[in-house]
C-alpha cells in the first residue's frame, strides 16, 4: 500500500448500530454533565436556564459527535476554542461589572483578590516548598478562581489527563488552536526543532528569579495572555513596559504566527506551564503510539502536531514525545490509522477504541465541567448585550 | 503475567473518571485539606506581613503590619513594613503619625499622608527605615508601604 493510498475505514459498525453505540456511550456522559452544569439546581431565572439548555445541547452533541465519527481533534478544538473565548467573555464582564475595568489594580491586589491561574503554578512552587507561602496576591480559600481550588483542579487533571490538560483544560490553549485554524494552509511550515527546548528555557529561568526575588515574574512581565483576561493598571513607567511586553508577546505567539504556522506556538515554543506540565505524562496512564509495522513515514503527523510533540525519532521508536497534549490531531489525521491512543501497560494497537473512550470520559468531564460554566456566563452576557445594549449588570 | 499488567492499567484508567469526578465534587473540601495540611499562606510581600499593632485615633485605625524580610532560605538585608489607615471615611485631611514599628518604645518614623492625593511624607528617625516605597489606595482605607533594612 503507498503512503497516498486511501485512509484504511475504521472497521465501523452499521449505521444503526453504531447510533445506538454512540448513544450508550453518550448517555452517561450526559448525565455528569448534567449533574456538573447544574449541581441538582435547575438556575432560577428563565434566560440562564435556557443559556444552560443550550450549553448543555452543544456539549452534548460534541460528545456525540466524538464517539459516532470516532474523531476527537476537530470537535475538541472547536469547543476548545468557544470556551477560549467565552471565558475571555464571561471573565471580563465579571471583572467590568465589580471592578469597573480589566484592569487590577494595587487594592485589589493588597486585599488578595487577584484571582489565581495555572499559568503561575510552575513559579509559586519552589517558593512554596522553601517558605510555605504562595507568592501571589490571591486568596487561599476565599472567592472567585482561588489559589487552594486551582491546585485542586491542576492536580486532578495531571493525575487523570497529564498533559492533557493542554488541549482539554487550559482556558487560554484555545486562542492559539483557534487562531492555527484559521488558515487553511501554513505560511511558515519549518520550525527548527531547537525552538521546541525554549519552552524548557523559559521554565527553567523564570522559575529561578521567581524563587530570588519571591514574586511571579511571569506574570508581572509576560503572560500574553493578560490581554483576554486582566493587567495591572498602568501608573508607572515599569507597569507601562510590562504591558507593552505582554501585549506584543500576545500579538506574536497567540494570533501572529499561529496563522503563519497553523501551530499553537504560544503552547508549544514559549509557554513555561505546558513545559512543566510535560512531566505529569510521566505519571498518567494514557499516552499515544505509533504501530510502526502500519506507518508509512508519510511524516503527516510530524509535519501537523499542533503543539511540535512528533519528531522522526518519536515516531521510528512508535512514541510521541513527552510533550503531547494528546490532541488527537494525529490520530485523525493518520491515512494508516497508525497513531491510537493508548493505555500504558496495554498492548499497542489492541483495543485502541477502548482506549480512546477511557481516556474521553475523564477529558471531557474536565472540559465540559470548566468549559460549561464559562459558556453559560458568556452567553448569558451576549443575550443580555443583545436585549439591553450591555452585557453588564 | 502480561493479562495482570492490563487488568491493572485499565483499572487505572477507570480510576482516571474517577479522579475527575471527585476533583469537581470535592474540589472545596480538598482545598481546605490542602491548606491545612500544607499551612500554606499568601506570601507577605503580596498582601502585607501579619498585622502586629493597632492603633486606635478618632475616627479611624493605623494598623502596623510585620516587618517583612522573608527570603528563600534566610532573611534578607532590605524588607518592608505596610501601615494600612483604615476607614476611608474616618480618615483626617493630614494623617501626622509618629510610629513604632518594632515596639521597643522609641518612635522609628514620622510619616505624614494626605489620604485625598495618597502622598505622603518621611522622617526616618531609626537608621532602619530607608524610604516610601509608595502609597496605596485599599478598599476602605489607605496603605503606605516602605523600605527597611535588618538590624
Amino acid at each position: 500500500m503507498s503512503v497516498f493510498s486511501p485512509r484504511p475505514e475504521m472497521p465501523a459498525p452499521s449505521t444503526a448500530r453504531g447510533i445506538v453505540r454512540a448513544v450508550l456511550l453518550t448517555l452517561p456522559m450526559l448525565l455528569l454533565i448534567a449533574m456538573m452544569m447544574t449541581q441538582g439546581e435547575l438556575p432560577k431565572d428563565s434566560l440562564t436556564r435556557a443559556v444552560t439548555a443550550i450549553t448543555y445541547a452543544l456539549l452534548g452533541a460534541v460528545f456525540f459527535l466524538m464517539v459516532y465519527k470516532k474523531e476527537t481533534y476537530k470537535y475538541r478544538a472547536a469547543l476548545f476554542t468557544i470556551v477560549a473565548v467565552c471565558f475571555s467573555i464571561a471573565f471580563i464582564a465579571n471583572l467590568v461589572e465589580m471592578r469597573g475595568s480589566m484592569a487590577v489594580s494595587r487594592a485589589d491586589m493588597l486585599a488578595g483578590e487577584t484571582p489565581f491561574c495555572h499559568l503561575v503554578i510552575p513559579m509559586v512552587i519552589i517558593p512554596a516548598a522553601f517558605t510555605r507561602t504562595i507568592i501571589f496576591p490571591g486568596s487561599l480559600l476565599e472567592g472567585f478562581a482561588n489559589i487552594a481550588s486551582m491546585l485542586i483542579l491542576w492536580l486532578g487533571a495531571s493525575l487523570a489527563l497529564g498533559r492533557g490538560w493542554c488541549s482539554w483544560v487550559c482556558f487560554f490553549g484555545g486562542f492559539d488552536e483557534g487562531f492555527s485554524r484559521l488558515r487553511k494552509k501554513a505560511l511558515i511550515k519549518k520550525i527548527a526543532p531547537v525552538w521546541t527546548y525554549l519552552p524548557w528555557a523559559v521554565l527553567l529561568t523564570l522559575a529561578l528569579i521567581s524563587a530570588l526575588t519571591l514574586s511571579p515574574f511571569y506574570c508581572e512581565w509576560l503572560c500574553p495572555f493578560k490581554a483576554v483576561t486582566e493587567f495591572e493598571q498602568i501608573t508607572s513607567f515599569k507597569i507601562l513596559l510590562q504591558t507593552i511586553i505582554f501585549a506584543s508577546l500576545f500579538i506574536l505567539l497567540v494570533v501572529i504566527l499561529p496563522l503563519l504556522t497553523r501551530r499553537r506556538t504560544q503552547c508549544g515554543l514559549f509557554c513555561p506551564f505546558a513545559a512543566f506540565q510535560s512531566l505529569a505524562n510521566k505519571i498518567n496512564i494514557f499516552d499515544l503510539r505509533i504501530d510502526t509495522e502500519k506507518c508509512k513515514n508519510c511524516r503527516l503527523c510530524v509535519k501537523d502536531c499542533p503543539t511540535f510533540s512528533l519528531d522522526e525519532n518519536s515516531v521510528g521508536r512508535g512514541k510521541t514525545l513527552m510533550s503531547c497534549t494528546k490532541c488527537g490531531k494525529c490520530v485523525d489525521i493518520c491515512p494508516q490509522r497508525a497513531v491510537t491512543y493508548h493505555i500504558k501497560g496495554t498492548p499497542v494497537a489492541v483495543g485502541s477504541d477502548t482506549a480512546r473512550i477511557l481516556f474521553l470520559y475523564p477529558a471531557f468531564i474536565f472540559m465540559s465541567a470548566i468549559g460549561g460554566s464559562m459558556i453559560v456566563s458568556a452567553l448569558t452576557r451576549i443575550f443580555k448585550l443583545i436585549a439591553t445594549g450591555s452585557m453588564i449588570g | 503475567m502480561s493479562r495482570l499488567k492490563s487488568v491493572l492499567a485499565y483499572t487505572a484508567a477507570v480510576l482516571a473518571l474517577l479522579i475527575a469526578l471527585a476533583t469537581f465534587t470535592g474540589m472545596d473540601s480538598f482545598g481546605r485539606k490542602l491548606v491545612s495540611v500544607t499551612g500554606i499562606k499568601v506570601s507577605p510581600w503580596m498582601i502585607g506581613g501579619e498585622v502586629v499593632s493597632v492603633i486606635e485615633h478618632e475616627g479611624y485605625q493605623t494598623v502596623i503590619h510585620r516587618p517583612v524580610f522573608d527570603g528563600l532560605f534566610s532573611e534578607r538585608k532590605k524588607g518592608m513594613l505596610q501601615i494600612d489607615w483604615t476607614p476611608q471615611q474616618g480618615l483626617p485631611a493630614r494623617v501626622d503619625e509618629l510610629i513604632d514599628f518594632d515596639r521597643d518604645g522609641k518612635d522609628d518614623f514620622h510619616i505624614v499622608l494626605n489620604p485625598e492625593s495618597n502622598k505622603a511624607g518621611l522622617e526616618a528617625i531609626n537608621p532602619r527605615v530607608v524610604s516610601i516605597e509608595g502609597c496605596y489606595t485599599l478598599k476602605d482605607g489607605r496603605a503606605a508601604r516602605l523600605s527597611l533594612y535588618h538590624d
